[in-house]
């Protein structure tokens, strides 16, 4: 990889949490339009990454450089503005509201007039029901988001972030663990919505453990081991490593 | 100077009362993680029950005290078996626990005024406050002495139950992780019980002690309560240490502050201070 | 009738006050226990206006709006920076602030002895003196607040409210700035306020701080709690059922004498039987 095509990378970044490095002098680059896998055993820091790329932990050291801009210092709810969206390990939704408001609530105006004189066209409905459909949550659209099961919770944060990439052209998709605790049906529709997204040109990095998926949809690996960098290189290739094996038998 | 070290022991004499609803407010705030708003009210039931039994029935006024608090501190109890731990075992939020301590508290204090009427009674009787006495130049009533020995006493007192007990181990365990504590066998329902107990005895004392330095009125338990809220959250909330070192500035700073403007604005200059520290120091004095 | 007229008034006042105050805690989910501040800022605007200056009535509910609009802007800017439990504290500290104003302010508000003789309202020659003129005037300013809370709650700004209050931090990450919509719902719910204080100063025909102090605050917070969060409808039928009521118990053989605190300890169990048995109240969707 050129580092011409890297769309997101960090130089030296460090967080740290009373002392302990979570994020330790990581310096990565995201290929722009490609599935970037991000791996590595529990407490690697990974979900501490996504935290800091998203603004919603501090960077204590180094930069994050989006589209060649380097940031010092990001807050999220400039996220979309930086062409960025993600999901949440840990699913958060907003849970006393209907499904579809969901959706509806992440395409609307962001400006506190523009908010209020909006009322939702029919041109977020339709996008919101795109995105309900891939996800096939469009019958529970006006069910309260608390009543939906543990997979369709899931599928809720694809599909709010599917609404969003889609209106407002957010290029690079986080995803944290979009996998977990899925139905092997619901797996199937996130995978393909993964490849879809990168066919349509977006940039995915993918926070994931299940060695299958990996091998199935990344382009490209980056191996994470207490904060720091490991190794990266082709799922293939970088799944045999030694060291690799090691930081997840050492768990 | 005079006038300074007036000043200086007005302020120390603020601060020992807010002390007290500090130590209480903290304790509660220790293992419940919720603003209990009915914290004032109960000074003020210990007050009344104070004034019933020693001006009212004549018992003498040791014994009066002494089951004054324990009234106040029985109160405490029953709210949180009544209200709060039914709430607790449900997981309702800290809002949900905060509004119903916000309708224990008009509950309680609509009570006393049906009772006792909403006039202002005294609670010493002679001149008030008992002789006056100089100390470093200002002037201190012997009851404003007792205020700051008995808010020390109390707070040692609890320091030691704290340190020494099983129960303290236990308090402790709880307000560092009410499930852990949960996990190793500790009763915890008992044991908030029993703090709720402790917690609301102390506001008790202090609603005594108020009424003897000023008086008492049913309506005095939201003063105590807010002047006790600002001194844990300057202080540190949830530490009581903190909260008695808050309560302390709290009360300097009051009296300092009505030095050059009018007294009554004294409960504006405290949220003033809570404002300020809110923004530029949230943790409080002492981090808990 | 004339009785009659007075509840219908008095409910009209409070329903507008809570759907006033819905848009903040049921919409947004911050529980702001200052509301009494802004109706204040309101009565008192429109008191000092018309009684001292002969401003007409309703220029000096429009000064009304906007100084109690300019107030929640500057309070609002420290108060969007809170949550939660702080969230509650801090804005029930500004209500103490503000009545401290109310009651210090010797100059402007005349203190304790408030101000007499606000005239009633005049348009064109028209006198709304008589009740049910009053009383026409009051609807029609209910109906315009109900359309006004209508119109917020139903647009995408409402939406994202809602949002807020579920998660703020996860509705930031899509791109919303939440503290300008924190503050913004804090102006326009202080501003429909102003409106309920206007027609109090006007109707009363007299202003003083005692309408407004933290009691106040939490019985507004009483009426949409039991009506329900997060519903207009409830608002309105919560005002209904909180004013009439303590009437009704009036009705019942209690004393003339003990009304005020008959209504505080009817709200205040109120408040205590929601939380335990229906936390979200009549018309809810949603529970703190």
């Amino acid at each position: 990889m050129t580092k011409t095509d890297a769309i997101l990378k960090t130089r030296n970044l460090t967080k740290q949490f009373d002392g302990v490095r979570a994020v330790d002098d990581l310096s990565i680059s995201i290929a722009k339009g490609k599935v970037t896998s991000v791996i590595g055993p529990n407490g690697s820091g990974k979900t501490t990454l996504t935290n800091v790329l998203s603004g919603l932990a501090s960077i204590d050291g180094g930069s994050v450089v989006l589209h060649s801009v380097a940031l010092k210092k990001i807050r999220p709810f400039d996220m979309p503005s930086y062409g960025m969206t993600r999901t949440f390990q840990e699913v958060r939704l907003f849970e006393q509201m209907p499904v579809l408001d969901n959706v509806l609530v992440v395409l609307t105006e962001r400006s506190v007039f523009g908010a209020l004189f909006e009322r939702h066209g029919a041109f977020h409905e339709k996008q919101a029901e795109e995105a309900l459909k891939k996800v096939g949550l469009w019958e529970k659209r006006n069910e309260p988001a608390s009543t939906l099961s543990y997979g369709q919770r899931k599928l809720l944060e694809i599909a709010r972030v599917l609404a969003l990439s889609a209106g407002r052209q957010t290029d690079i998709i986080l995803l944290d663990e979009p996998f977990a605790g899925l139905f092997p049906k619901m797996v199937k529709t996130v995978s393909s919505i993964v490849k879809a997204l990168r066919d349509e040109g977006r940039t995915v990095v993918l926070i994931e453990h299940n060695m299958d998926l990996i091998r199935e949809l990344s382009d490209h690996v980056i191996v994470m081991d207490s904060g720091k960098f490991l190794a990266e290189g082709r799922a293939a290739e970088v799944l045999e490593r030694r060291d690799v094996i090691e930081a997840y038998l050492g768990e | 100077m005079e006038i300074l070290s007036q000043l200086i022991l007005n302020g120390v004499i603020a601060g020992a009362l807010y002390a007290l609803m500090a130590l209480g407010f903290n304790l509660i705030y220790g293992v419940t993680r919720f603003f209990n708003l009915a914290h004032g009210v109960l000074a003020a039931i210990g007050g009344y029950a104070f004034f019933t039994l020693s001006k009212t029935l004549g018992l003498n006024i040791y014994l009066g005290a002494a089951i004054g608090v324990a009234v106040a501190g029985l109160a405490g109890y029953g709210f949180d078996r009544l209200v709060y731990s039914t709430l607790r075992k449900r997981k309702a939020s800290n809002l949900v626990l905060l509004v119903a301590s916000l309708g224990v508290f008009t509950t309680a204090q609509a009570a006393l005024s049906i009772l006792f009427t909403s006039n202002f009674q005294t609670l010493s009787s002679g001149e008030a406050g008992g002789s006056a006495l100089s100390l470093f130049g200002g002037v201190v009533t012997r009851t404003q002495l007792v205020i700051i020995f008995s808010s020390i006493a109390s707070m040692l007192g609890l320091a030691a139950l704290l340190k020494g007990t099983m129960f303290g181990k236990a308090v402790r365990a709880i307000s560092d992780d009410e499930e852990v504590a949960r996990m190793v066998g500790i009763n915890t329902g008992r044991v908030t019980g029993y703090v709720f107990f402790i917690g609301s005895a102390i506001a008790g004392f202090a609603g005594i002690l108020a009424g003897f330095d000023t008086g008492i009125q049913p309506t005095m338990g939201m003063g105590l309560l807010l002047k006790g809220v600002i001194a844990s959250i300057i202080g540190g909330v949830g530490n009581i240490y903190g909260g008695v070192l808050g309560a302390f500035l709290l009360g300097l700073v009051e009296n300092f502050g009505i030095w050059k403007i009018p007294g009554e604005w004294k409960d504006a200059v405290s949220f003033v201070l809570l404002i300020v520290f809110l923004i530029f120091r949230p943790q409080g004095i002492m981090k808990r | 009738m004339d009785y009659i007229l007075h509840l219908a008034i008095l409910v009209i006042i409070y329903a507008i006050l809570g759907l006033s105050l819905n848009l903040v805690v049921g919409y947004t989910g911050l529980l702001a226990s200052g509301h009494a501040a802004f109706y204040g800022i309101g009565a008192y605007a429109t008191a000092i206006l018309t009684a001292s200056l002969g401003v007409n009535f309703f220029v000096s509910m429009a000064a009304g709006i906007i100084a109690s609009a300019g107030a929640a802007f500057l309070i609002g800017a420290v108060l969007s920076r809170f949550d939660g439990d702080y969230y509650a504290l801090v804005s029930l500290g500004f209500n103490v602030i503000i009545y401290s104003v109310f009651l210090n302010w010797q100059g402007l508000t005349r203190g304790p002895l408030g101000i007499p003789g606000v005239p009633r309202p005049a348009l064109f020659g028209i006198e709304f003196s008589s009740g049910v003129f009053f009383l026409a005037l009051a609807a029609f300013f209910l109906a315009l607040s109900f359309l006004a809370a209508r119109f917020v709650a139903r647009s995408s700004f409402g939406r994202v409210l809602k949002s807020i209050r579920e998660d703020e931090k996860a509705i930031q990450v899509f791109g919303y700035n939440t503290v300008y919509f924190k503050l913004a719902i804090f102006v326009i719910s202080a501003g429909m306020a102003a409106v309920a204080g206007s027609l109090l100063s006007s109707y009363i025909t007299f202003v003083d701080p005692s309408s407004f102090t933290v009691m106040e605050s939490v019985f507004i917070l009483a009426i949409i709690i039991f009506g329900g969060l997060s519903s207009l409808k409830g608002s309105v039928v919560g005002a209904l059922v909180l004013v009439l009521l303590p009437e009704a118990l009036r009705f019942a053989g209690f004393p003339q004498s003990l009304a005020a605190q008959m209504r505080q300890g009817v709200y205040g169990l109120f408040l205590i039987a929601l939380m335990l048995y229906r936390p979200q109240g009549l018309f809810g969707e949603f529970k703190l």
